[in-house]
């Protein structure tokens, strides 16, 4: 009973419950104990029910009646079963509040054992983070700047956030391929300045280094995927890819610059022209962009405009020349020049139109010479074999037996040479089946191989996600184990609540001995009374049988039943001292139960409380009356 | 205009060309007031301008030793070589910033991107509210001069906005 004492006294100081260290057991609670540990623990459980109640005994007898019925009710009505009134708290009795007590424990909401048994998801661990940080923040009070701490400068100044601002940064890398120039060593040995140096404003070295950080991974992560998806196909060197995915990009990006830049008249001008490559056509671009005039490099566009620009350069020089001559004589030159200019302009599109026609004809010119000495060639040809037909005409006959002569070797020859190639063919055909073969089954293999390296790849993948998971999941469990109440009495309970366990096997062990000795002793009380009856059966049938002849044995027979008798009113005498016995003992039991209740001293206190009733009665009824 | 480089000492060339690189790769670039009992601050600029010209041409054309020496003839010979064992140490770098040049090349460029992420708890009509929300700004680059733009969005407008960024990407990929 201690243990359970223990543990109701635990739980109801967890309630708010005042209990002195001294009280050890239910035993020793006061009334006005058990009525604040009652109200305390109803108020947890209901507190619309529990508000109403008062957590004191008042000191009027009758308002204590009253409290004592109310709280009575308000346990009823929270589901208590067992027998309750005004009596069981007035005039307490240890095992009746005992019940109680565990009642309501029992009852009292367990919300942090319940959360805690199973794992609270992500979002509630981080609102209840969120809500302590809140309020930590809300209970730090507000400072002017000047008197801010560091403490406080984290959550109160403005000048602690900044903005992401990235700059380039310049690490040394090792690449484990080359060797790098002395000149690169030095430069990072003697004036690289360190990382955290480098950017402009200090605030950035945290967003440059990040940003570097992720540009470098995602690049990695990008060629990895692209790797695993299409250059392991490809079954290409990685360097060999990668060569050709370059140019394979600047064909497209050539098409698409020139489709781009046929339309517009100045690049058409400028004219890459059709043949050119890329890094000629990026040339022509770059011309024309103005912005970009340091990375110039002669184009045929500025070259273009620059000699157009040095052709009017004299001509406007020239008038410039002669300020100091009079108006009318400049503006005589001036016409005169623009004459002559406008003469010349239209002399050169005349001759640039010329030429170009000129240029055309020639072209057509040439096409034709050409296509007329093909004919040429072609009719030269005819006209030989016609020659020497006309040669063999005058002697016919024997030119023509030469002839077939000729056919026919040659006939045989060529039979002759297509065994020769057969002959050299068969072994040729074999041979290159057989590699065929050889490169079909190099082909299965290596796809299956493919295959095989794209399963360990997605198991990999699948793994680490796996893992990373689980590493998640292990962070929260840690962080809600450290989060949980440190509840130190729950080993202590554990190892009572097997301790109590084992004692109930052990009591068990024994009561079942005893019931096998009870039951044994019931079967030798049961073969020993059949033994007696048997015995008796035999002996009354024997002494009958005899007392019919003679005197002795007929008294003989007469004392056996009478010893008979007797002995069976023994048994029976014995068996109600047994019965007896036990109600005795059950009597006392009561006895014991009874004084346990304190069935005395709750008399007179009931007696005690009667007498104090009935004073406030009178004097209620004196007041009454003098009122 | 690289001649006037020849009125520093040869080691502090070397330093000098560095942080004119610096600037080129998009770091601080010299400042004027480090040097200003050297060179008048026409000279300054022109030096500056000479400099970092000579270096983009030099590994935008990916032109060997010899025509950068080449280039460098009216500069004295300790001078020339400091210079260009400057271009060797940080042509990978230069060659990266000029590809970036070539990459920002239209009108409105992405220069930075930062979000936030808050999780507002109620308002003023309702007391539990717990929405998350993204505040993104963007610092877009535009005709050299950083603007900032700014937006705040709730879930689904998230989800339109990565899921058209994703469509994007994917053009982009099957342009590659």
């Amino acid at each position: 009973m201690e243990e359970v004492d223990k543990i109701l006294i635990h739980a109801l100081k967890q309630v708010g419950t005042e209990v002195s260290e001294e009280t050890g057991s239910v035993r020793q609670f006061s009334s006005e104990l058990i009525v604040e540990a009652v109200v305390r623990c109803v108020r947890v459980i209901d507190p619309g029910l529990g508000g109403a109640l008062p957590t004191s005994l008042p000191p009027g007898m009758s308002a204590r009646f009253r409290v004592g019925m109310s709280l009575a009710q308000a346990c009823q009505d929270i589901g208590y079963k067992g027998e309750i009134g005004y009596q069981t708290f007035l005039y307490s009795n240890e095992p009746e509040i005992r019940s109680l007590l565990m009642f309501l424990v029992e009852k009292l909401p367990r919300e942090s054992a319940e959360a805690s048994d199973q794992p609270q998801g992500k979002s509630a661990v981080l609102q209840r983070a969120i809500a302590a940080a809140i309020r930590a923040q809300l209970s730090v009070p507000w400072l002017p700047p000047h008197c801010r701490l560091p403490l406080h400068s984290q959550t109160q100044s403005p000048g602690a956030l900044h903005s992401f601002h990235v700059q380039p940064l310049s690490l040394a890398h090792c690449s484990p391929g080359k060797k790098p120039l002395k000149e690169v060593k030095d430069y990072h040995r003697d004036i690289l300045p360190p990382v955290t140096a480098q950017p402009s404003h200090h605030a950035s070295v945290v967003a440059s280094i990040l940003e570097q950080h992720t540009a470098e991974l995602s690049a990695a992560q990008e060629w990895d995927s692209e790797w695993n998806s299409q250059g392991l196909l490809s079954r290409l060197k990685p360097q060999e890819y990668l060569s050709r995915k370059l140019t394979r990009l600047r064909k497209r990006i050539e098409e698409q610059l020139r489709s781009a830049a046929l339309p517009s008249p100045e690049s058409a001008s400028g004219g890459p022209r059709p043949n050119g490559d890329l890094s000629e056509l990026l040339l022509a671009f770059r011309g024309s962009a103005p912005s970009d005039h340091i990375l110039t490099k002669g184009s045929h566009f500025t070259h273009t405009q620059k000699f157009t620009f040095t052709t009017t350069e004299p001509s406007t020089s020239v008038p410039f020349a002669h300020q100091s001559d009079s108006d009318v004589q400049l503006r005589r030159q001036e016409e005169q020049l623009s004459l002559q200019e406008q003469q010349l302009c239209s002399e050169v599109d005349q001759l640039t139109a010329d030429m170009k026609h000129m240029t055309v004809t020639h072209a057509q010119v040439l096409d034709e010479l050409k296509q007329r000495e093909l004919g040429n060639s072609e009719k030269e040809e005819k006209m030989q074999v016609k020659k020497k037909t006309i040669d063999l005409l005058p002697d016919s006959d024997d030119n023509l037996q030469k002839l077939k002569a000729l056919v026919e070797a040659s006939a045989k020859r060529v039979v002759h040479l297509a065994c020769q190639w057969e002959k050299h063919r068969a072994p040729l055909i074999d041979e290159h089946r057989r590699l065929k073969e050889i490169c079909s089954r190099q082909d299965l293999e290596s796809s299956q191989k493919l295959s095989e390296i794209k399963s360990v790849h997605d198991k990999i993948r699948v793994s680490t996600e796996e893992a990373k998971r689980k590493e998640e999941t292990y962070k929260q469990l840690v962080t809600e184990l450290e989060n949980l109440p440190q509840d130190a009495s729950r080993s202590a309970y554990t190892q009572r609540i097997l301790e109590i366990v084992s004692n109930i096997k052990k009591q068990k062990e024994e009561i079942t001995k005893i019931l096998s000795d009870t039951k044994d002793l019931q079967k030798e009380i049961n073969s020993l009374t059949g033994k007696l009856d048997r015995t008796f059966a035999v002996t009354d049938e024997l002494v009958f049988k005899d007392a019919k002849k003679d005197e002795s044995v007929r008294k003989s027979y007469k004392y056996l039943a009478a010893l008979h008798e007797n002995c069976n009113q023994l048994i029976q005498t014995i068996e109600y001292t047994g019965t007896i016995l036990r109600e005795i003992r059950d009597l006392e039991e009561q006895i014991e139960t009874e004084n346990g209740s304190k069935t005395v001293a709750n008399l007179e206190r009931i007696l005690s409380d009667y007498k104090a009733i009935r004073q406030e009665n009178s004097a209620l009824a004196a007041k009454v009356r003098e009122g | 205009m690289v001649v006037l480089l020849s009125r520093l000492p040869a080691t502090e060339c070397i330093k000098f060309c560095h942080r004119v690189v610096d600037g080129l790769c998009g770091r601080e670039p010299p400042r004027r007031s480090e040097h200003s009992t050297t060179w008048s601050p026409e000279e300054w600029l022109q030096l500056l301008d000479s400099l970092s010209a000579f270096y983009r041409r030099a590994v935008g054309s990916d032109s060997s030793e010899d025509e950068v020496l080449g280039g460098l003839a009216d500069v004295g010979s300790s001078h020339a070589e400091a210079v260009l064992s400057v271009l060797r140490a940080r042509r990978e770098e230069i060659h990266h910033a000029l590809l970036d040049r070539t990459n920002s090349i239209s009108s409105a460029v992405l220069q930075d991107f930062d979000w936030q992420l808050k999780l507002s708890l109620s308002s003023d009509k309702i007391s539990s509210l717990h929405t998350p929300l993204l505040s993104l700004s963007l610092d877009v680059r535009e005709d050299a001069a950083l603007r900032s733009v700014t937006m705040e969005m709730n879930r689904e407008e998230l989800n339109t906005l990565i899921s058209s960024l994703e469509a994007a990407n994917k053009v982009v990929l099957q342009l590659k």
